[in-house]
């Protein structure tokens, strides 16, 4: 929780980029929807490794679950 | 690293807001507010001078139900900028100057307007990143102007 972080970018023309840091999972979306709103319009989004490391395991998950159906 | 978005910024604001926003931005490209600026009469027109208008699509400026005062002029080298509230309800910049093209006082237009945007993003963030108690962990302006801020706690 301590290196959970949000980096803000606000460009000479007003566009945001929003970038989390240290934020695990679905959660991370959570920070920055809430921003995103705040603001505006969301026009692009981009899921990098620490948000797929849970996700993968959620997958793995499901996939076992669904073996046994 | 988990998650990058870009967000394209909405202005709905009633006009002190904007003013606030206008006010604050235009000094960082040299405008001076036309109350401000010793001998300039800013409601005299030159026959010669070219004119352009810009419409900012995304924002709303919420009426206080009357016209005055929705206006705002500021000036920089015989450029004339004035932002006001159309009548549809959006943020219009007027740029007329004497010497320029039409290209080019439209590209100053498009900046002073995007830097009015970025100065109501910022108070609009950091509005919020307070409401909800969130720690600004640093904030840097770049020499391209753009502003970076890090908050945690949520």
């Amino acid at each position: 929780m301590a290196n959970e972080e949000l980096e803000i970018q606000i460009s000479k023309d007003g566009k945001v980029t929003i970038r989390t840091i240290g934020i695990k999972g679905a959660r991370c979306l959570d920070a920055a929807e809430m921003l995103a709103l705040i603001v505006g319009k969301e026009e692009q989004r981009e899921l990098t490794s620490e948000y797929y490391e849970q996700d993968q395991s959620q997958s793995q998950h499901l996939g076992i679950h669904q073996k046994y159906q | 690293m988990s998650t990058v978005m870009v967000v394209t910024p909405i202005i709905i604001a009633n006009w002190p807001v904007i003013s606030a926003a206008v006010a604050g931005a235009v000094g960082s490209m040299g405008f001076t507010l036309a109350e401000a600026a010793a001998g300039v009469d800013v409601r005299v027109s030159s026959k010669n001078a070219t004119r352009t208008e810009i419409e900012l699509d995304d924002s709303e400026i919420l009426s206080a139900g009357t016209e005055l005062g929705e206006e705002m002029t500021v000036v920089r080298d015989g450029v004339t900028a004035r932002f006001k509230r159309d009548a549809r309800g959006s943020l219009t910049l007027c740029m007329e100057g004497e010497g320029y093209t039409k290209a080019e006082l439209h590209q100053i237009g498009e900046e002073l307007m995007g830097r009015v945007t970025q100065q109501y993003v910022y108070h609009r963030v950091m509005t919020e990143m307070k409401n909800k108690n969130m720690t600004i962990v640093s904030e840097e302006v770049d020499t391209d102007q753009t502003v970076h801020i890090r908050v945690k706690n949520w």
